[in-house]
């Protein structure tokens, strides 16, 4: 068995005999992401609506599908029109502290058979019954952390409340999000990564971050776009106005 | 030396030339590169920022590579630092032993993987089944293949080669019922079928197309979505990585991301990049409880002070292979190993060694087109042409061929000589010669003419002329 200490011996060893190709730097890092984050914020909120048009051409271009709507007490309505128009029943949601809103009583007297994420960690045994309750569910409703202008990405970060498969499983991903997860490039959501890493603080504590832009595809038979092939076959997001909290 | 599985029981000629006389692979590689070189040309037409971030990128890649054991011993740390464990292999053999330990000590029965060229090099399919882990490749393209018994024929389209009725096929027999020929059809069936292991899989297995030193994070890059499935959903979570994949930080995954799907299939980005760190945490319903990242060397480390450094720059896009006139005419089986393609004639050099590549090293026109299409510019062609030379002067090349080139060189470094060869020539090629052609030559010869005609010698070369034209002064 090959050691830390033999492994990185023979990598010294070789690095050693070598100044390299050309004379190379690595990306430079922002020094306070955080604040430099903030800065975007504050940036963004003068002209959010150029970045959610912008977010939206490329969201649909991807084959998302796109929402309006004044207030997160509409939301409801619109994953339950979702629901109606492919026959769905079973929908699960991230926890309301993770969403900023619990729609599991609206969307329940619209018929629907919601099942809340848990907030924490849970007992081996109620961890694998959520997994069949996950695997069968038609509709995941989810947040976003941030939404991204220039490729119509989702960012979701896993953790209480907010499980990884919320996403995935179910044939149709709905996520909502309003102005504040909206950023304009992926070099703006590399430092919302560095700042999430450091002294920013992560949006949640869980160990994975999944990118989404448009629904699950593959073209792995003689070339041919199939949507759905292991992920979600459709991802909606419902934009919404009011900010959360104002 | 020489990989198990590898197709090298009929040389490279004939494996080159049974592609060429396959009517639907050649069908099949026209459509689906020529695909592949409009989606990319288009992405990168509508980003301006592109070419300014492909040389960042291809800087990014050196500066890593010329601090790498500061990286590697960053990451390590960082991963360790939250629960997961990093293993070293200097081999595919102990890459192989590492993982299926690993399984084995886990009690699993099924693994899951997402597509990793990394376990196709260290083939690790095999060697599961032996100890009865079965392994369940799970990217579309990678299922067909592995039900069809065969390797990943593109890096990025491993089926390309397949036809929807073959695949329908190897459905079929594998559900014992007959399955539509339809591609929409077929991905039902597959999701379906996929589903079920995902969620019956106590062991998940994938590659990493970058790992990050300052987080300890690993990213994997799908459309498809299997690579969340398989980091979500089984108890154990082995990455396999080869050790050049690390990079330093966030701020440079975010340049990589805004090449990389671009490169491969014209996509702003792929349909997920996931991030993962570690085993599961404490808060959390899903994840792995145990992470594990194994670093491979397999002939790597040897290469940083090597002539194939640049290689190890490679993201592995599959750009190259779709503007290569030799892939595209004889597709990815025929070069014979795991990684085809001009970056895979490099690849496999420095995996096997020089040895095996003799043959492919001259599958190359040197055109080009692959340094034009790489994200990070890797100069493929200068490492083919000195490929070449290493090949000709360890004596690897057979004797004739070496003679000729000694021959050639010694004419054009003597110009008497060279002046005399021109009339000397005019006299050999009389009998072969038709007009300014010679379109068969004797002898083993023959073989370079057997599919191209040879410009023959002028009746008056240009040296000729200009003496004339000096004499008349």
């Amino acid at each position: 068995m090959t050691t830390r200490a033999a492994f990185m011996a023979r990598l010294r060893t070789e690095l050693g005999k070598t100044s390299g190709l050309f004379a190379a730097t690595v990306a430079e890092r922002p020094a306070a992401p955080a604040a430099l984050a903030d800065t975007i914020r504050r940036e963004l909120a003068e002209r959010w609506p150029e970045t959610l048009e912008r977010f939206r051409d490329e969201f649909e271009r991807v084959g998302g599908v796109f929402y309006r709507v004044a207030a997160l007490g509409d939301v409801p309505a619109v994953v339950a029109r979702i629901a109606h128009e492919r026959a769905a029943r079973r929908v699960i949601t991230w926890h309301p502290a993770a969403l900023g809103a619990d729609v599991a009583p609206a969307l329940r007297e619209n018929g629907l058979e919601v099942t809340v994420m848990p907030a924490a960690g849970e007992t081996e045994a109620a961890r694998r019954r959520l997994r069949d309750v996950i695997a069968a569910a038609e509709i995941g409703v989810t947040g976003a952390d941030l939404a991204v202008a220039e490729t119509g990405t989702l960012v979701l970060a896993s953790g209480g409340g907010r499980p990884r498969s919320t996403s995935l499983l179910p044939a149709y991903h709905v996520a909502v999000f309003d102005r504040g997860a909206l950023v304009e490039s992926l070099a703006q959501v590399g430092v919302f990564l560095e700042a999430w890493h450091g002294e920013g603080g992560a949006p949640a504590d869980g160990g994975a971050v999944n990118f989404v832009t448009g629904p699950s595809r593959t073209a792995d038979i003689e070339l041919t776009l199939t949507r759905g092939v292991h992920g979600p076959r459709e991802v909606h997001a419902i934009f919404v106005e009011a900010p959360r909290g104002g | 030396m020489s990989e198990p599985g590898a197709d090298l029981a009929t040389p490279f000629r004939q494996r080159a030339e049974r592609a060429l006389h396959d009517d639907f692979l050649q069908q099949a590689l026209t459509i689906a590169t020529t695909k592949f070189i409009d989606l990319r040309r288009q992405a990168f037409r509508d980003f301006p920022e592109g070419e300014r971030l492909r040389d960042r990128a291809r800087e990014i890649k050196e500066a890593t590579l010329q601090g790498l054991d500061l990286y590697v011993d960053q990451l390590v740390d960082n991963v360790e630092r939250q629960g997961g464990h990093v293993h070293f292999a200097v081999s595919a053999d102990e890459a192989r032993d590492i993982v299926v330990d690993l399984g084995r000590r886990a009690g699993a029965r099924m693994a899951v993987k997402s597509k990793s060229m990394a376990t196709e090099e260290i083939h690790l399919n095999d060697a599961l089944a032996a100890v009865g882990i079965t392994p369940v490749e799970t990217d579309l393209g990678e299922y067909i293949i592995q039900l069809a018994g065969e390797r990943p024929s593109h890096i990025i389209a491993p089926a390309i080669h397949k036809t929807k009725g073959q695949v329908a096929a190897l459905f079929g027999r594998e559900l014992k019922r007959p399955v539509e020929a339809d591609p929409e059809a077929l991905t039902r069936v597959a999701r379906a079928e996929l589903r079920d292991k995902f969620l019956a899989a106590d062991m998940g297995i994938t590659g990493a197309n970058f790992a990050i030193a300052d987080t300890g994070t690993i990213v994997l890059v799908t459309n498809e979505g299997n690579g969340r499935m398989v980091t979500s959903l089984p108890r154990l979570h082995v990455a396999v990585m080869g050790v050049e994949k690390v990079i330093p930080s966030l701020t440079d995954l975010v340049v990589f991301l805004a090449i990389l799907a671009k490169s491969a299939t014209g996509q702003k980005l792929s349909s997920y990049t996931t991030l993962v760190r570690g085993p599961r945490r404490a808060g959390e319903l899903e994840g792995p409880e145990e992470f594990h990242l194994v670093l491979l060397d397999n002939g790597r480390v040897r290469q940083l002070a090597g002539p194939l450094r640049e290689a190890l720059s490679c993201l592995r896009c599959g750009a190259c292979l779709n503007v290569c006139p030799v892939y595209r005419q004889i597709g990815g089986h025929a070069y014979g190993y795991t990684y085809p393609g001009p970056i895979g004639i490099l690849l496999t050099a420095m995996l096997n060694g020089p040895e095996s590549v003799k043959d492919l090293a001259h599958a190359s026109s040197l055109c080009g087109a692959c340094v034009d299409a790489c994200p990070v510019r890797i100069d493929i062609p200068r490492m083919l042409v000195e490929l070449r030379t290493e090949v000709d002067t360890r004596h690897i090349a057979p004797w004739p061929e070496r003679v000729i080139f000694k021959t050639f060189a010694a004419l054009l470094r003597r110009p008497s000589l060279y002046r005399v060869a021109a009339p000397v020539t005019r006299l050999l090629q009389r009998p072969f010669a038709t007009g300014r052609r010679v379109p068969r030559l004797p002898f083993f010869f023959g073989r370079w003419t057997a599919t191209r005609d040879l410009p023959a010698v002028a009746p008056r070369t240009f040296a000729e002329r200009w003496r004339d034209l000096e004499g008349g002064r």
